[in-house]
């Protein structure tokens, strides 16, 4: 049987866009190939986390992902998490904390650690390390990106309740 | 596993009539992460069953009814003081697996290591499977073999109902891994009713070890109008070699996984007990 | 004043200055290799041998390289069989060339066959499936005594293999390597002793498992040449070692290293350019290739395993009489590397305590398994094993508290070892005293952070979870001493910012962070105004590479002597500038001043002067360094932890890791080296294992089955750096990055025995191991 093409529309970082795809392409090859290239190919068995995107608020694996089942959704890469300019609270932890050591497994890191942060409250370090547990960091030893994880929650806790209505549905 | 098309069905019904036609060309996906894994370079045409509102958490009467597409995280993360199922999905794989892997998903086809089997074996859960309309079977039936050879016809896997916990009621189960992420050695679950401080009923069960998720009869029987002793528990867990011939697992010997086995089964009693007694003191 | 307290007078050195490529990677921005991809790039798919050990009978590609999308198709038949050594190491390696592009031979499972260019993953894959092979299979061998043993097959036979430099090679043997060497007399120290000892220990396969696999990518030029963009710690070697391979000058190849995702050794080996400059040369497309995770694991390099017996003799005083330490290595089915991982087993772990008698023996020795490579540690994290195993053994038949123990014999400042000059890479060592040590100061503050003073004898411990203390001391080595060299330039810009070219290879360790804040130092400037390029062959100055922990400390001092000379050039331009003698001015704060401070012009002003005004001139510095010393770094471990009596697991309650790295010049950084390399450690004594099916195939080739920590894993790691003043290095620097890893295998083996009694010779201490050796426990 020959594999047919198809397109796929879903919300990319906030963005409307309709891919050609076909029904067994990875959604990490279509975002790559798309150019959000922030989405590293670790192990491509859903294992290491280095191409965790959020969809729907969930952190996922894109390599496990067809890209068709995107159909629909909102999918948010670390291209929308911030800029030179105006990093994300979890990107400047990061970097101040001495976390980046390579950094291929960061971009999977930040994703994972955003849908923590917005998926929960009051979050417990039992909770923070149930949903980091699918990022694997083999030069860190999590050290410092546990420091830099923790700062960012109590920083975020800290904060008066004006992201309330953002995320945390459920 | 190679897919030609993706097809997605607004209704079970039509969910069903497509695989029908399908037959061994249509493949049924909620979550997908098994079909990456799965052989087979004929493709096959997938049909997706997430858009039809079969993710669900509710209680119903006497059970907790979880929609067959309703992803680990949430159960996960699902509370009720009736309720034990979070302790277990929060032990399995890792935080993105569990927010696409789906309930039905981890029961349609029983792979080897799979915790959720035995835990639904040691509650005595019931699967609702529809077939142009809704039946249900109890898990001693629906576990005895692989399920698989319930959905040739298309049939649909649409809920599982977990009974809720009654006060006498105490559950404990045991996930023994090298890592957290890491795919169970020795998974046991068990399910202890206790009354006048003996135990009434109880339901234990094993998966990873053996070849496919059961439940330890022997073990069972031996607990019925005990006291739920740490003896007890250990005279009972010595008999699990009659139920089940554990297997070796990542690289150590059958005799040892069977040690763990049987210290696993203690634990889980020992659980479930101190649960009993937490509930009702 | 202290010696270690002169780092505190620095600005730029012995500050935690922020990475600086930190904010690029954690924005995702375009950075590795395979984020650079071009239009067009064909993927390049290997199929790879079924079979431990066989001869390629028969391989037919005409199928396959009629298939849709298919470009090319290599294979022993069509590319230059031209014998060479994968290993990045010096030139002429200290290593076998036992390798070819494509041989007509496999070698173990994993080996090459052959090679598809093609459009697509999908053709490509397609079109391996259309490769016909005929094997004729041959007789593997699994164990070191299989080849060891006489008659035994014979996995090098061809008549090309050979070791470019004189040093022991019997192929015929599978003998890979040996190196031997006494001091005093063994002999005689065993007959002074009150104890004697002999032990045997084994050590396990490991992967690196760097989050980026292998990722390399060639394409032609349009002046014609290669150019190579690889996840590599060596660019030099991998130009020199891909033009010897393909039979073309290293003048028509550049190699180009972007961010690297990680090595900690592995990518120390030229295992996929060849292949990828290969069909680049032959399509003129550019070609990538990229291992998967399986590929890493199966083909990529591993940690050796050693056998080592280990016989020792103690006095009642706690006095080391004879130590005897013999290595063998299973290098697999290649030998890069084999030789100089067994040396440094002996050369960076036999000069830590005092004995006046001491015997090395190291081999290496090929098997049909997988290869073994660099890996951090390299040799000294087995030997450690069993040294550090056995001297907890030792302390307990004298009576003695084995951090005493220890603290009675390890060595002074101002100490040497036979051993330095004994045992080199290759050849001979240097010989060396030490210079900065504190490990003395390493064991006070390790023992109280971690509760030594609460620790208890095992036998009075019960219950079902018992709790334990070990610990152990380390050392590794700084650069290889006259055989590694660095190099540099600096030079100015305008603003007074400069432009840092150096060799040296950021894997992901900060080594370029590392090398601006030394060059600002020098300059007395800020590192941010360092603009940092590095190991691009055609850019920048040579280096050897990122290797035996050689990059703070030689590249390090490359980059001072570079930046010094800049410096000269920028005092005599300010003084000609200020109208005074150069003697009159120093330099401060980015301005050259006179003598009182009264008069003073910029960088900016003094770049501008010398480009456009007067006299003009390009401010450049340039500087290479070779080591006359590999100065060790030192560090004490501590484990506290767990154990499971009913069913052996081991948890990891507590880490403490201590490091004598010198001066350290970016804390933060080797704060996190130090954490890193022990949760490596942690999970490589406990969890990380190569299971083998009987016909030699790794069982367990994915980070399902082969368990790697997570967060949710990872014990609390604390990293105490303890200064000293290394006057041979940068600013009081040596090394950092290796030496951590060493610890936690002997440290929780020692801890596994305090808490039951079970002493464990052999790692991962797997629940059954440690169950069983419970179980033996004789009260």
């Amino acid at each position: 049987m020959k594999t047919n093409t198809c397109s796929v529309s879903f919300s990319i970082n906030g963005e409307k866009k309709t891919f050609a795809t076909r029904p067994d392409e990875k959604l990490l090859d279509l975002l790559r190939r798309e150019g959000y290239k922030g989405t590293k190919y670790g192990c491509g068995q859903g294992t290491c986390g280095a191409c965790t995107v959020i969809m729907d608020g969930r952190a996922v694996y894109a390599c496990l992902l067809y890209a068709m089942q995107a159909e629909g959704r909102k999918v948010r890469t670390i291209e929308s998490m911030g800029t030179y300019d105006k990093p994300a609270p979890i990107q400047q932890e990061l970097v101040a904390a001495g976390a980046v050591q390579c950094g291929y497994c960061i971009p999977g890191i930040i994703m994972s650690a955003t849908a923590l942060m917005e998926t929960e409250k009051d979050i417990s370090d039992e909770v923070a390390k149930e949903y980091m547990d699918g990022n694997l960091c083999r030069c860190t030893g999590y050290e410092k990106i546990w420091v830099a994880l923790r700062r960012t929650l109590d920083r975020a806790a800290a904060e008066p309740k004006k992201k309330a209505s953002k995320g945390g549905k459920k | 596993m190679k897919l030609c098309e993706f097809i997605r069905p607004a209704t079970l019904a039509q969910a069903r009539a497509s695989l029908r036609k399908l037959g061994p060309k249509g493949m049924p996906l909620a979550g997908g992460t098994a079909l990456h894994f799965m052989p087979g370079k004929t493709p096959v045409s997938a049909v997706d069953l997430t858009g039809l509102a079969l993710s669900y958490i509710r209680q119903k009467g006497n059970f907790f009814e979880i929609g067959a597409a309703t992803p680990l995280s949430d159960i996960q993360r699902y509370r009720s003081p009736r309720w034990a199922m979070h302790e277990i999905c929060r032990r399995i794989s890792t935080h993105q697996i569990r927010n696409v892997s789906t309930i039905g998903g981890n029961i349609c086809r029983v792979f080897p290591w799979a915790d959720l089997p035995v835990v639904l074996l040691a509650m005595n859960a019931r699967m609702v499977i529809y077939s142009g309309k809704a039946k249900e079977m109890g898990a001693d039936e629906y576990f005895s073999s692989q399920p698989a050879r319930l959905f040739r016809n298309g049939d649909l896997l649409t809920a599982v109902k977990i009974p809720v916990l009654k006060a006498q009621h105490g559950f404990g189960s045991v996930k023994a891994t090298r890592n957290a992420a890491a795919f169970s050695m020795v998974t046991i679950a068990a399910l202890l009713e206790l009354k006048d401080g003996r135990i009434a009923a109880a339901r234990v069960a094993a998966g990873s070890a053996i070849p496919f998720p059961k439940r330890l009869r022997s073990v069972e029987a031996a607990l019925l109008g005990k006291e739920p002793s740490s003896e007890t528990f250990r005279a009972a867990a010595a008999l699990a070699g009659t139920d089940a011939k554990w297997c070796k697992q990542e690289g150590m010997s059958a005799e040892y996984v069977a040690g763990l086995a049987e210290v696993s089964i203690v634990d889980a009693l020992e659980r479930a007990a101190e649960f009993a007694r937490g509930r009702t003191a | 004043m202290k010696r270690h307290e002169l780092a505190k007078n620095f600005k730029q050195v012995n500050t935690s200055v922020t990475k600086i490529d930190a904010m690029q990677l954690a924005l995702g921005k375009d950075s590795y290799v395979a984020d650079f991809l071009p239009a067009g790039a064909l993927v390049i798919k290997m199929l790879w041998s079924p079979h431990a050990h066989a001869r390629i009978k028969k391989l037919d590609v005409s199928k396959a390289e009629k298939m849709p999308g298919v470009k090319c198709v290599l294979w022993h038949g069509n590319v230059p069989r031209i014998v060479h050594c994968t290993a990045g190491q010096g030139f002429p390696e200290p290593s076998p060339y036992d390798t070819f592009m494509f041989d007509n031979k496999v070698r173990f499972v994993g080996d090459r066959v052959a090679a598809v260019a093609a459009e697509t993953e999908e053709q490509a894959l397609a079109a391996l499936e259309a490769i016909k092979v005929e094997y004729e299979l041959l007789k593997p061998v699994f164990t070191l005594a299989e080849a060891m043993a006489p008659g035994a097959p014979v996995i090098h036979d061809e008549p090309e293999a050979h070791v470019p430099i004189p040093i022991t090679y019997e192929p015929k043997k599978n003998l890979v390597a040996h190196v031997a060497c006494e001091a005093g007399s063994f002999k005689k120290g065993m007959a002074e002793a009150d104890f004697t000892f002999d032990e045997t220990y084994e050590t396990p396969y490991a992967q690196h498992c760097p989050i980026e696999p292998y990722t390399s990518m060639a394409q032609m030029t349009p002046a014609g040449r290669i150019l190579i963009t690889t996840s590599t710690q060596v660019p030099f070697h991998c130009r020199r070692i891909v033009a010897r391979t393909l039979g073309i000058p290293v003048q028509k190849i550049r190699v180009v290293k972007p961010r690297i995702g990680g090595g900690f050794g592995c990518k120390q080996e030229i295992l996929l350019e060849d292949v990828t400059a290969m069909f680049a040369l032959r399509t003129g497309r550019p070609c990538l290739w990229r291992f998967d995770r399986e590929e890493t694991f199966r083909t990529g390099r591993t940690r050796h395993p050693f056998h080592i017996r280990l016989r020792t003799g103690v006095k009642k005083d706690g006095t080391i009489t004879a130590i005897a330490l013999e290595c063998i290595n299973n290098t697999g089915a290649y030998g890069g590397h084999g030789l100089t991982v067994v040396s440094c087993s002996g050369g960076k772990t036999l000069p830590l305590y005092h004995c006046d008698n001491i015997l090395f023996d190291g081999k290496s020795y090929y098997t049909n398994l997988p290869v073994g490579g660099a890996y951090r540690g390299f040799g000294a994290t087995q030997a450690f094993f069993a040294i550090e195993s056995l001297m907890d053994h030792m302390a307990e038949a004298i009576g003695m508290d084995p951090l005493k123990f220890r603290q009675l014999n390890h060595i002074r400042p101002g100490e040497g070892s036979p051993i330095f000059q004994a045992l080199g890479e290759g050849r001979e060592g240097v010989p060396m005293t030490v210079g900065s040590n504190a490990l003395g100061e390493c064991i006070v503050q390790g023992a109280e952070a971690a509760g030594w003073e609460k620790r208890q004898d095992w036998r009075g411990k019960t219950g079902r979870y018992r709790r334990g203390i070990g610990m152990c001391c380390l050392m590794q080595g700084s650069s290889i001493p006259d055989i590694d060299m660095g190099a540099a330039t600096i030079k100015i810009n305008e603003d007074g910012s400069f432009n840092l070219n150096v060799g040296a290879t950021d894997l992901g360790t900060g080594s370029d962070t590392v090398l601006a804040q030394i060059a600002a130092e020098e300059l007395e400037t800020a590192t941010d105004k360092m603009i940092v390029y590095s190991s691009d062959t055609d850019m920048t100055p040579f280096d050897v590479g990122a290797y035996a922990s050689s990059t703070t400390y030689l590249s390090g001092e490359a980059v001072r002597k570079a930046a010094a000379e800049a410096k000269r050039q920028i005092l005599a331009t300010g003084a000609e500038m200020l109208g005074v003698l150069p003697e009159e001015v120093h330099c401060e704060d980015s301005h050259v001043l006179t003598r009182d401070g009264s008069k003073k012009v910029s960088y900016s002003d003094i770049a501008n002067y010398s480009l456009y005004q007067k006299n003009q001139y390009q401010i450049i510095g340039t500087a290479s360094h070779i080591t006359k010393k590999s100065p060790p770094p030192f560090a004490a471990h501590f484990a506290e932890v767990e154990v499971d009596t009913l069913t052996g697991f081991v948890k990891v309650l507590n880490y403490v890791a201590t490091i004598d790295c010198g001066t350290a010049v970016n804390p933060t950084l080797c704060e996190g080296q130090t954490e890193g390399g022990t949760l490596n450690g942690i999970s490589y004594a406990l969890t990380e294992e190569y299971l083998f099916d009987g016909k030699g195939k790794m069982q367990n080739a994915s980070f399902a089955d082969y368990h790697i920590y997570s967060m949710r894993d990872r014990p609390p790691v604390k990293a105490i750096l303890v200064p000293s003043y290394e006057d041979t290095g940068p600013f009081g620097a040596k090394s950092v990055s290796e030496i951590c890893i060493n610890g936690p295998a002997p440290a929780i083996g020692n801890a596994i025995y305090n808490a039951t009694g079970a002493r464990l010779n052999e790692f991962p201490f797997t629940p059954e191991k440690v169950l069983k050796a419970i179980k033996s426990v004789k009260r």
